[in-house]
């Protein structure tokens, strides 16, 4: 069997004693919400942690409520499959409802959480293998190591934001709430992020987030995710997006945003999105012009890099096919763009 | 000999009553309830768990391995090294290149280097940490083409032909004269790329030596017999000493028919600490074991006649064998030999060559060789046809061989239903009506097979049965079948089941099977090139009938009636013309163990002596020969590259299908892995000589959504030597997958994909070179129209 | 190492693993139970997949210790439960994997039956996308899905009285017309 290496698992029952056992353990300990991203890598010997401090028996942490404003609020360890099907989050979310339909396969959607999908760790087909696979390969700064595999002589950790969800709730401007043995920071979830592959959240690693709020949405909101991946189903994204797209009372692009993700360290905003999108309506070739401009902005922005597998080129040459697609996609309230 | 009866094709008693129908699977229910016990299964008690320690280079010399802090590990029970096993072996006896564990040097990054057994996996894996090697790297060869032409460092030493595993040229007819004669000539270049088995369940492997110096082994294999004669030559150890018993097996596909380390391990390990000891292999590892299909590069020429009739077939293929030779040889000539139906072609060349690289051994899967050269010549035939304005199909009627024929290289054939499969699949598809009018990104192709029904070379020479059955039969009324042959899922249990339940006119219920337990059961050589319906069907006939005879003899002497009016049927013995005379099977049973004494029987098969009169003629040649043609769908957008498959047509001709419904199962599975490697997997090793992706998350196998909608058809040309007429059916319908994908997308979008696989990006890339192809020649056109326009 | 208390196939079973023993681990080498599979220990192939509270999830990626106080079914508890509800023989979903031939090398096909038993749980009458879809989790290197999918059908046609699928080598075979169970 693959082993996992030899820690204590604590089970806390409510926030406060989840953050006092990290407080306690400090960098010995990691917390475990579902386990389908921190056990495999465990398994792969990327993390020893001493103590593992399980989410699981905090009642709190979990379900899907709307607040009277029409906001969300997604408990961090509500799982991926009940955010997908939750009513609330395809009705107002439906970018966030259809990312998470999209993650992995069935029963890692029925164990996987909304909060370990925004705390995953980066992905790289350096990084993601066993012990004795990176060891011949010689360890990377990441882990162990000193070089990157991807970057030659780069001094700085590239691998890949792998998280169909963080997009969205980015284009949807969602808000984290982080617990911790000093009280509770919230933090916007576009402002999370750092560009570095080693740990790319500005959170420190014993900090519980405990709730996702995503703020009520345009009358006219829109919203499609597209992922691009080999399989159906399983796998991690090749490339993902997710657009948010406001129309106004007169049907024309009030707002939108496009946030991309498996590129770099952090998910990719597309700068000037809106800029090109407002006043445009869906249908008329003005608003198919705009959208193709977008896609060629995208396709400036986002250059896919030898970190996760799959070969970046390609993945580059279907930016702007995804991002197209998607931004039609959202335009006619369907989605999400997935090739089955 | 009676091993070579033919039993003909007629069922025992005029009609069929349990063969040709589909009965449930004699372990399915013990599958469908967890209780079927796989290797891994296995616990016994004090069993201590053993690790392997694999080499971190593609290619270097071992200097030294210290093992002394490991043994010192508490817990730890022992750790052994190439040294402790050093006689070489090979699953083909005249190639023996591997070691349990590395001797000297290692060739490839996986290769195993070291063995621990303690008592958990922690702490053996703890101990593999502590064991210290020193090695001095050599250059690694990634590229076959460098294997070719350099010949220092070698990778297995002493070879007087440097870094080449084996290499066959063989001629049949005057193939450049065919080609000088000919109208039209099509000249391609073509890339097979290497992909695996990936049987869900690993290796796995457990031991136990008793202290009178019995070595009992359980092991996930498909070839027992060839893993007892390996561990009794390496383990130095007399084979009457040595019980292999296989397990329920969780999918084997050729990735289990080599002896492995691991079955030397356990057993070294065992005997050296008297405890029972486990080794499974971790998926990574899986990966690294390989033994998967040969990467090859093809060079193709075929010539035809304008009317379409192929006059010669020139290949020169290069062949990535991986680190070891595992079968390649008989790769190597299946490479060629295989090629020459289900059409008719007068003139043959081939020239193969497999060289070693640092990489993870290649051996057979599914199709063993012979499906790289079938994609590429499946593509030709489609470019003959094009260039004449012939319908695909047609010009495979055209050139079909037709049955009771022999083939170029003087291979027999016998029955072929491949015109039928062809009807089948054409009709079922709609060719006729949607080929070319489908629009622009969907299209339709078509191609053909053959392939074996086991063969004629036993691996090792010999002049015993090839297949062996034994019966035991008892006034209980229970038959219980001993049987040497390898069930990995197809069902090989079940078939003996049905046959020996149709002959003894029984309740297939009342017919028990147990298998592949060398103190038990006669010997079989294993499951591999589609041997084991045909061979063991035919052995279980013979030994049937000889105990049929008795029970008949026994009965009539009593009843005093000829033994014409004797009939088994249905779990009751009868008296044909006086129906008042019935008794049950049991009684029948208990009259002729009376007459008879204890009883019992056992049959036999081997194949009749058959092949090319040259050297490796016997190599592909068997005693009959299952066709296929697949018609195949395909969706292509043209801006992602993706292909899609929205539905095969797959026609096969397997003889008497002994069981349909396991039939079409294994057409299923076949078409599935075929579409699998055409379009998802890729068995790469990286440019650090790594395995690119030694996980089923990099390593893609689809999912029941990527799988196409399967239409399996199934043709019964029953042969005269098959058991009742029965052929192959697990690796034949793989073939022609490949290449009709390949075909289907040319119709789709007009390009020649000949590189495997057909990943998204291979295709937006041949769309871009035929788009600016076609607006070149548009420009040049127009410039012609120009410049024609002035004067 | 801690005891742990364990609610499997119904029965109450207390057994003791150290922490970073998983669910899969538990079941197969403590508990005895082997018919939950492991094909790659780390959530890509759901051979291992087992019924926590009714829902198919990854034994090789969930804790044992996680799994006190929720009710576990392997694939040894499909055919008691299906005799105590009154039933006979095994659960329709076993029987109709046995007699669609689904159950090839049968590695896969615990989890597979424990997915599809779960999914007709929760929707008595899927359609073909669907089931494609729930069992995407799960691989088979055997059977290309084909009868897998064949056999939950059958299982659906059973429960809601319809026809069975009917696929083409069926059809078209002379001596398969009455398929002989
Ligand atoms: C085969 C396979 C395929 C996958 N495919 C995809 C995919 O396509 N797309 C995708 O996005 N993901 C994929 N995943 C990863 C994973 O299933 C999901 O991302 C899931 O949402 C992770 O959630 P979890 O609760 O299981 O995370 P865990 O494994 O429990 O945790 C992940 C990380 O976040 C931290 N963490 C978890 N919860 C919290 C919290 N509340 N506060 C602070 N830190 C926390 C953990 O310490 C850990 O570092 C795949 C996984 C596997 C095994
Ligand atoms: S990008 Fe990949 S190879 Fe480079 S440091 Fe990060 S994980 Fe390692
Ligand atoms: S063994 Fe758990 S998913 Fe493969
Ligand atoms: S039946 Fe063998 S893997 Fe599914």
């Amino acid at each position: 069997m693959l082993r996992l290496p030899k820690f204590r698992l604590e089970e806390p029952t409510t926030v406060e004693g989840a953050t006092a056992l990290m407080a306690e353990h400090g960098e010995d300990a990691m917390v475990v919400a579902g386990g389908t991203d921190l056990w495999p890598n465990m398994k792969h010997g990327l993390f020893e942690p001493k103590v593992v401090v399980s989410l699981k028996r905090v009642e709190a942490m979990r379900g899907i409520t709307v607040d009277e404003d029409g906001s969300l609020r997604i408990g961090a360890t509500t799982t991926l499959a009940e955010m997908a099907q939750s009513a609330p989050v395809q009705a107002s979310a439906p970018a966030l409802a259809q990312a998470a339909s999209l993650v992995a396969g069935p029963q890692l959607r029925t164990m996987g959480t909304a909060g370990g999908n925004v705390m995953l760790d980066t992905r790289c087909q350096w990084y993601n293998q066993t012990h004795f696979w990176r060891k011949s390969l010689g360890y990377c700064l990441k882990k162990d190591g000193t070089v990157c595999h991807v970057v030659a002589g780069g001094r700085k950790c590239v691998a890949a934001a792998s998280n169909d969800t963080a997009p969205t709730l980015m284009s949807l401007g969602a808000t984290l709430a982080f617990a911790s043995a000093d009280g509770i920071r919230e933090v916007p979830v576009g402002e999370l992020w750092k560009a570095d592959g080693i740990w790319n959240k500005k959170a420190e690693r014993s900090e519980i987030l405990t709730e996702i709020r995503v703020p009520k949405q345009a009358a006219g909101h829109r919203g499609a995710y597209g992922k691009l991946r080999d399989r159906g189903s399983i796998d991690y994204p090749l490339f993902g997006c997710a657009v948010r797209m406001d129309l106004g009372e007169d049907g024309a692009v009030a707002g939108a945003d496009l946030v991309c993700v498996a590129l770099v360290a952090r998910p990719l905003r597309i700068k000037r999105v809106e800029e090109l999108l407002v006043g445009k309506t869906p249908g008329t070739e003005a608003f198919d012009s705009a959208v193709q401009e977008v896609a060629d902005l995208a396709y400036a922005q986002a250059k896919p890099m030898d970190n996760i597998p799959g070969d970046a080129e390609y993945r580059r040459e279907l930016v702007p096919v995804y991002v197209r697609r998607t931004l039609q996609a959202a335009a006619r309230g369907e989605g999400p763009v997935h090739h089955v | 000999m009676a091993a070579r009866d033919i039993h003909g094709i007629e069922a025992p008693w005029t009609e069929f009553k349990v063969v040709g129908k589909s009965h449930r699977k004699i372990d399915g229910m013990a599958k469908a309830t967890g209780e079927a016990v796989y290797a891994d299964d296995i616990q016994l008690p004090g069993m201590l768990h053993a690790k392997t320690l694999r080499s971190p280079h593609a290619h270097a010399k071992i200097v030294s391995i210290d093992t002394s802090k490991a043994e010192a590990l508490p817990g730890v029970h022992a750790v052994i090294t190439g040294k402790d096993m050093p006689i070489q072996y090979g699953v083909i006896p005249w190639t023996p290149d591997e070691t349990a564990l590395a001797v000297d040097k290692v060739r490839f990054i996986g290769d195993e280097v070291a063995a621990v057994a303690a008592i958990d996996e922690d702490t053996a894996n703890a101990a593999l940490e502590l064991i210290e090697v020193v090695y001095e790297e050599l250059h690694a060869y990634m590229d076959p083409r460098e294997s070719l032409e350099r010949d220092e460092p070698q990778i297995h030493p002493n070879r007087k032909n440097n870094n080449v595993s084996k290499h066959v040229e063989l001629e049949f007819g005057d193939v450049d004269g065919a080609r000088k004669a000919s109208d039209v000539v099509v000249e391609g270049h073509y890339e097979f790329h290497g992909s695996t088995h990936t049987a869900i369940e690993p290796h796995c492997a457990v031991a136990k030596v008793s202290p009178e110096g019995v070595l009992t082994i359980w092991s996930a294999t498909q070839i027992s017999h060839y893993v007892h004669r390996a561990l009794a030559r390496v383990l130095e150890w007399e084979p009457q000493k040595i019980r292999v018993i296989q397990p329920c097996i969780g999918g084997a596909f050729g990735g289990k028919s080599d002896p492995f380390s691991l079955e030397f391990c356990v057993a070294k390990l065992s005997q050296l600490t008297g405890r029972p000891v486990k080794m499974l292999w971790t998926r990574e590892e899986v990966f690294y074991a390989h033994r998967g299909r040969h990467p090859m590069s093809l060079d193709y020429t075929t010539s035809a006649t304008k009317d379409g009739k192929i006059t010669g077939v020139d290949a020169k293929i290069l062949i990535d064998g991986g680190s070891y030779s595992s079968f390649g040889l008989v790769t190597t000539y299946y490479s060629g030999q295989l090629l020459t139906g289900p059409y008719d072609f007068p003139s043959y060349r081939y020239d193969s060559t497999r060289v070693f690289t640092n990489k993870p051994p290649c051996g057979p899967k599914r199709g063993h060789g012979s499906v790289q050269p079938r994609f590429a010549f499946e593509c030709q035939l489609d470019e003959v046809a094009e260039k004449l304005g012939m319908d695909p199909i047609e010009i495979r009627r055209k050139n079909f061989h037709g049955e009771h024929t022999k083939t170029v290289n003087g291979q027999r054939i016998t029955s072929s239903g491949f015109m039928e499969c062809l009807d089948k699949v054409e009709k079922g598809s709609g060719w006729t009506e949607r080929r070319g009018k489908l629009p622009f990104g969907r299209g339709l192709g078509v191609a053909g097979s053959m392939y074996i029904s086991g063969t004629n070379y036993p691996i090792y020479p010999n002049e015993m049965p090839q297949a062996g059955i034994q019966l035991k039969v008892d006034r209980s009324g229970l038959v219980t079948v001993f049987s040497g042959a390898n069930d990995i899922g197809q069902g090989s249990n079940s078939v003996v089941r049905y046959i020996v339940a149709e002959e003894l006119g029984m309740d297939a219920a009342d017919v028990r099977v147990i298998a592949a337990d060398s103190d038990l059961c006669p010997v079989d050589l294993g499951a591999y090139s589609s041997r084991v319906t045909f061979m063991v069907g035919n052995a279980t006939i013979d030994a049937a009938r000889k105990l049929r005879k008795k029970i008949v003899t026994a009965l009539a002497e009593k009843w005093e009636v000829p033994e014409a009016r004797v009939r088994l049927i249905e779990g009751r013995a009868i008296d044909l013309e006086d129906t008042e005379r019935s008794i049950p099977s049991r009684e029948a049973f208990e009259i002729a163990e009376a007459r008879f004494d204890t009883l019992g029987s056992t049959g036999a098969y081997n194949t009749p002596t058959l092949g090319g009169d040259y050297r490796g003629g016997t190599i592909g040649a068997s005693p009959a020969y299952s066709f296929t043609a697949h018609i195949v769908e395909v969706d292509v957008d043209e801006e992602t590259g993706r292909i899609t498959v929205p539905k095969v047509w797959c026609a096969h001709d397997c003889g008497r299908a002994l069981n349909p419904r396991l039939v079409a199962g294994q057409i299923e599975g076949s078409v599935y892995m075929g579409i699998a490697e055409t379009l998802l997997e890729d068995h790469k090793v990286n440019r650090f000589g790594l395995h690119s992706g030694p996980s089923l998350l990099d390593y893609r196998i689809p999912t029941a959504i990527d799988t196409p909608e399967i239409e399996a058809y199934i043709v019964e040309s029953l042969d005269p030597e098959g058991p009742y007429g029965a052929k192959e059916a697990g690796e034949g319908p793989l073939h022609s997958a490949i290449p009709a994908l390949a075909n289907a997308v040319y119709d789709a979008v007009g390009i020649r994909l000949r590189e495997l696989p057909f990943t998204p990006a291979k295709v937006l890339k041949a769309l871009r070179e035929k788009r600016e192809q076609e607006s070149k020649a548009g420009g040049a056109a127009a410039a012609m129209d120009r410049h024609l326009g002035t004067h | 190492m801690r005891v742990l208390t364990l609610d499997v196939n119904g029965d109450r079973l207390e057994t003791a693993a150290p922490d970073h023993w998983t669910l899969l681990e538990v079941l197969r080498y403590k508990l005895g139970l082997t018919g939950s599979k492991q094909g790659c220990d780390k959530g890509d192939c759901g051979a291992c997949t087992v019924l926590v509270d009714g829902k198919p999830v990854l034994a090789c990626l969930t804790l044992a210790a996680e799994a006190v106080g929720s009710k576990v079914t392997t694939i040894e508890g499909l055919r008691p439960a299906h005799l105590e509800g009154g039933g006979t023989g095994v659960d329709p979903v076993q029987d109709a994997f046995d007699r669609c031939g689904a159950l090839q090398c049968g590695f896969c096909q615990p989890g597979m039956m424990l997915t599809a038993r779960a999914l007709l749980n929760e929707n008595p009458n899927p359609d073909r996308t669907e089931i494609q879809k729930a069992l995407s989790g799960n691989l088979c290197r055997c059977t290309g899905y084909t009868q897998i999918l064949e056999a939950v059908e059958t299982a659906i046609a059973e429960s809601t009285e319809s026809e069975p699928p009917r696929p083409a080598w069926t059809q078209d075979h002379p001596h398969v017309r009455e398929d002989a169970l």
